[in-house]
């Protein structure tokens, strides 16, 4: 186990690494850069001299390799640099928007588990039965439902025509519940389909039949059933972080939610590197310890697949 | 009711589904000729209309037939969604392929390139390119597709692994067949059915994909009719126009409900568990 | 089956939602009714449980405390910096030596009169009795010292190191320039040469302090702001008590927040917004003046025939666009409000008939299907454009346009237009938005658009006549010989078929009744709050 996590951690190392390395040339190669967009950005003409004096300040007129091994040197160290925009620590603002993402995407996670939990037990157990077809119909249509559509949709039905929620106030606790809706609804969805089908085959299965002939109370078996379906439980949960996380990143566009998602998109836009190299390296080490987090628990749940993985491991 | 369907077989169910996905392919494919009016033509009197005998789900805030923009779009989003499965599906299962067949620095090369597409979401990743690149059909294609192939990648490697321990494809092997004879002749067949049920449930996911970029304004741009991009461009005109949103919104909804459907059918009629 | 029947509903589903919005909603009539309800229920905050909790304090009819809207938010209020200076004078915070006024003339603010001597090189002002909002008193040496840090700091300002700056008692400040420098006092217009004191500001990204009716009470960096009234302004009475600046990209959230009643108004009113507020002008008041910022297009003389330039120009209707884009733009003549002595130009008439002649004398002929091609090619034209400042529109309404008469226009849509097709010069028609009048002068719109060494120069425009112009407007200091001049160079532009100007952007208000002076009238956008804002 310990020689596993190791393993997976230095990996970590190397996909940094190269992942911040195509990120830079990437930005390097492309037109534009942050000279420019930060010159330009209230569509006033300047001149050229100006341009050039202000990419030599910035140290964007240096040679690619230059630029990025300075850039590592100091990331080495674990100094992000500053922002080109407007000079702030990346590693400011990078904590800031983590947590305003971790805010929504745990609320929405939250919500989407409170919601479709009871729901997956409920029509699975009472399969076939009109409220299992309501249920179903729902689940299905929402998870063909890209999520920006839902967010437009909520939008428009709750603040517009219902009037039912303010729009200033974007960073209170109401500010939160339209995007963490936009974020879960699609979310609950795709687990209600997935966790009624799971404890639908755990409820076919002998022990089951075994137990409910044998006379024990029905809660009780409930009670195991949810005990063995917890394993593929968390492992449909801990799958859908990069849902989650790719969703978030749309969701706080659209809403303007001040995390990660739209640091990112305002860094991309303004080609504001050190911004951009510092999402890309937190974004990859938390989807890569998420990963490895439920790897590892449920080695814990089932030590059996800590053996398969050794043999098949690359 | 209920015998019925379970009498159906997952073959019929297959047909069933078969249908609507190729009603909207022909849709689709057909569209230039279906639209009643010229889906780009602009008129300055005709502004956010209702829907009308002329203009059947109404007209945007140019001016422009919904109904002939939905249709043209069906074109684009469709075609573009299917193009960029097979392309990252060809890609994919080849290289997948090779790296479990032969191992090695292949192997390794093609897995640690994996590794680092899957360090992000798929999303995130396609949100980052897209942005990068700038607007466009192919900017949009290139941004979905540069971690879409890792799926394949990966599931074709498992199971040409598991493969090369099989009797027959050791025998294979062994009666000293060239490589492609083996990939085409015992590998592929085998392991097919596993990655064309992932390709189709890809189809809605890339759909929403392209059409998630388009709506962000990093994906297919004005004047070109897609539906992610329509409801962007409406969407400030909702009040004013909801038609403009909605009708683009339903062509989504729906067909990716149908390709949703054919995949699970298409899952069932090959027996294979497809990603979950 | 069961799930075939399922997709089937699912299909009504949707359909009756699409069917239901056509036929129950009644049209954006019926909003603006329920608005009605909103607002009588907003002057009374404790009456609607549902709506009188939002974010706004309760003591909001007692205190005139203005809530507005801003598109933009920086992370940062230094005044010298980017462009941070834009916001603060907007809050009403800084305050810099001269001002635009709604007509465009250049009016004193804090320099009480000023003076040139007989070279045109050494320029005398006289400063205001004006304090900081500390209570110190603006001194000359202060003014030079914020000058100084400004070069230091700003780029764009990075010129002012040239000039010699010198304090001649407390009041008195002389500025000397190596050259003879017309556009001075227009300069000194531009927000970021607000003055701060030096001294006394410790974080000058969070709290400088300046001479403005406002000061800063609470500051979130790209978030919202807030102002008090600065009690003691040396410049008359201040009538509101605050200010509150909520940061609102999005132009619906704009819209929805503004019909709640969360906020009292905002400028850059979209279309869309614009024909929802006209529906209830009970509620609202819309104020729209042509500004600054100017759509336009460069067509490439170095590609494109002479005659076929003309063509263009004689098909693209800007009247016909501006129409499209819902009244958000005036059609243009010129880069400049025909309104400005530096705006009297004259283009003519939109003319197809005209064009489609001059595309034959070109040696083009028009094909089966009406489109125009010259020895089986086509006539195939670039546009190239980016996806801000409604430009998209105008090249989907371009091309429409262009098709009309047989030319065939394809689109090219670019992220960034700097760093591609007008670095390349790779386009036929280039179409680019900026704005044109930064503060009451030509000059800066022409050396950057006509110049030899300007970024559009690979369009093939330029040449020695109209360089000549434009060093003779450089250092004109009669206001109406530059107009003149100016009026000279944009015709030329015009004549040669090199610029199509197509639309001045409109500065478009809404307030809810009762609220006014928030810039309404000023064509530009750095002003917002001042001391004579108010509610009633």
């Amino acid at each position: 186990m310990g020689k596993y996590i190791g393993k997976r951690l230095l990996h970590l190392l190397w996909i940094m690494l190269a992942v911040s390395f195509l990120t830079f040339l990437l930005m390097y190669l492309t037109p534009g850069d942050a000279a420019m967009k930060k010159l330009y950005a209230q569509g006033v003409a300047v001149s050229d001299e100006v341009l050039e004096n202000t990419r030599e300040n910035m140290g964007l007129n240096r040679s690619f390799a230059v630029q990025y091994g300075d850039w590592l040197l100091h990331a080495l160290r674990f100094d992000l640099g500053s922002s080109f925009k407007d000079g702030f620590p990346v590693s400011e603002k990078l904590l800031k928007g983590m947590k305003n993402t971790a805010i929504l995407t745990l609320s929405a996670l939250a919500l989407a588990l409170a919601v479709s939990l009871p729901l997956a037990f409920f029509t699975a157990v009472k399969k076939n039965s009109l409220p299992d077809y309501i249920v179903r119909f729902f689940s299905f249509v929402g998870n063909s439902m890209p999520n920006f559509l839902i967010s437009v949709l909520l939008m428009y039905y709750l603040c517009v025509k219902a009037r039912l929620l303010p729009v200033v106030a974007e960073n209170s606790l109401r500010g939160l519940l339209l995007p963490c809706l936009a974020l879960s609804i699609p979310l609950c969805c795709r687990f209600i389909r997935q966790f009624r089908a799971e404890i639908l085959e755990q409820l076919g299965k002998p022990y089951v039949s075994g137990a409910v002939l044998r006379g024990v109370k029905k809660r009780y078996v409930l009670a195991s059933v949810l005990h063995n379906a917890s394993i593929s439980i968390l492992t449909i949960v801990g799958l859908s972080v990069g849902t989650l996380l790719g969703g978030s990143v749309v969701i706080e566009t659209i809403f303007r939610w001040p995390g990660l998602g739209k640091l990112a998109m305002d860094a991309i836009s303004s080609r504001d590197y050190p911004v951009i190299q510092g999402f890309v390296l937190l974004s990859s080490t938390i989807y890569v310890l998420i990963n490895l987090l439920t790897d590892i628990s449920y080695r814990l749940i089932d030590p059996r697949l800590d053996k398969k993985e050794e043999e098949s491991s690359c | 009711m209920l015998n019925r369907h379970a009498s159906l077989s997952s073959k019929r169910r297959l047909v069933i589904f078969l249908v609507p996905a190729a009603v909207l392919l022909l849709l689709s494919l057909f569209a230039p000729l279906l639209a009643p009016n010229d889906p780009n033509a602009t008129s300055a009197m005709m502004m956010n209309h209702a829907p009308c005998a002329d203009y059947p789900f109404g007209t945007d805030q140019l001016g422009r037939c919904i109904c002939s923009r939905v249709l043209m779009g069906a074109g684009t989003s469709i075609f573009s969604a299917a193009l960029l499965v097979i392309l990252t599906f060809l890609a994919g299962a080849t290289l997948g392929i090779l790296a479990g067949w032969y191992g090695g620095i292949a192997d390794a090369v093609i897995m640690r390139i994996c590794d680092v597409m899957l360090a992000f979401p798929q999303m995130v990743l396609a949100i980052a390119v897209a942005g990068i690149l700038g607007g466009g059909m192919t900017n949009a294609m290139l941004a979905m597709g540069i971690s879409g192939w890792t799926l394949y990648a990966r599931l074709a490697r498992a199971q040409v692994l598991s493969l090369k321990e099989e009797p027959y494809v050791q025998a294979a092997r062994l009666s000293g067949l060239r490589f492609p004879r083996i990939m085409f002749g015992t590998l592929l067949p085998n392991i097919l059915g596993p990655l064309v049920v992932n390709a189709t449930t890809q189809i809605g996911v890339m759909m929403i994909g392209i059409a998630g970029l388009s709506f962000l304004g990093i994906g297919v741009t004005e004047p070109h009719a897609e539906w992610g991009s329509m409801i962007n461009f409406s969407r400030s005109y909702i009040r004013l126009a909801p038609w403009a949103v909605f009708a683009p919104a339903a062509a989504i909804v729906l067909t990716v409900m149908v390709f949703n459907c054919l995949g699970d059918s298409i899952r069932d009629y090959l027996d294979v568990g497809g990603e979950k | 089956m069961k799930k075939f029947l399922s997709l089937l509903l699912a299909m009504c589903l949707v359909m009756g939602l699409c069917a239901c919005q056509a036929s129950t909603d009644p049209g954006p009539v019926s909003t603006p009714t329920d608005d009605k309800q909103t607002t009588t229920d907003n002057t009374t905050p404790a009456a609607d449980p549902d709506a009188g909790n939002v974010t706004q304090p309760t003591d909001t009819t007692q205190a005139k405390v203005l809530r507005m809207a801003e598109s933009f938010a920086y992370a940062s209020l230094d005044v010298h910096k980017d462009y941070y200076g834009w916001y603060t004078s907007i809050y009403g915070v800084s305050e810099t030596l001269f001002k635009v006024a709604d007509n465009l003339s250049i009016q004193p603010l804090l320099a009480k009169e000023y003076s040139v001597s007989d070279d045109g090189k050494t320029w005398t002002f006289r400063l205001a009795d004006a304090k900081f909002s500390n209570g110190n008193a603006l001194t000359a040496d202060m003014v030079v010292k914020n000058f100084q840090r400004l070069a230091e700091v700003n780029e764009r300002f990075a010129y002012l190191g040239d000039f010699t700056f010198a304090a001649d008692g407390d009041k008195t400040l002389t500025i000397t320039t190596p050259e003879i420098y017309p556009t001075m006092l227009s300069d000194l217009t531009a927000p970021e040469t607000g003055i701060m004191d030096l001294d006394a500001t410790t974080d000058p990204d969070n709290a400088p302090v300046c001479t403005g009716p406002f000061t800063v009470k609470s500051f979130e960096p790209e978030g919202t702001v807030e102002v008090v009234k600065n009690a003691s302004y040396w410049n008359g009475d201040v009538k509101l008590d605050g200010a509150i600046f909520y940061y609102m990209q999005d132009d619906d959230t704009k819209l929805n927040a503004m019909q709640a009643g969360d906020i009292d108004g905002y400028t850059s009113v979209t279309a869309a917004a614009k024909q929802i507020y006209s529906m209830d002008a009970d509620r609202y008041t819309l104020t729209e003046i042509p500004a600054t910022r100017l759509q336009f297009y460069v067509l490439n003389k170095s590609r494109l025939d002479d005659k076929v330039c003309e063509a263009i120009n004689l098909t693209i209707d800007n009247k016909a666009m501006a129409e499209f884009l819902g009244g958000t733009v005036s059609a243009a003549v010129g880069p400049f409000a025909s309104t400005a002595p530096y705006g009297k130009v004259s283009k003519p008439a939109p003319d197809t008939a005209k064009a489609k002649a001059l595309l034959e004398e070109a040696g083009y002929t028009a094909g089966a299907d009406g489109m125009y091609q010259k020895n089986g090619k086509p006539l195939s034209v670039n546009i190239g454009y980016y996806e801000a400042r409604s430009l998209d529109t105008i090249a989907v309404l371009m091309q429409e346009q262009l098709k009309n008469i047989g030319v065939d226009a394809v689109l090219t849509a670019e992220e960034d237009p700097d760093a591609t097709y007008i670095a390349t010069g790779d386009y036929d028609i280039a179409l680019y938005c900026m704005i044109a009048d930064k503060s009451g002068d030509p000059y800066y719109c022409i050396d950057a658009l006509f110049r030899k060494d300007s970024k559009w120069a690979l369009a093939g425009f330029p040449s020695d006549e109209t360089e000549k112009l434009i060093d003779e407007l450089r250092y004109e200091t009669d206001v109406n010989k530059r107009a003149d001049l100016a009026n000279q160079i944009v015709q030329r532009s015009i004549d040669e078929n090199a610029f199509g100007y197509v639309g001045l952007f409109n500065k478009t208000t809404v307030m809810t009744k009762g609220v006014s002076g928030i810039s309404e009238n000023c064509p530009f956008d750095f002003y917002g709050v001042n001391a004579e804002t108010d509610i009633k």
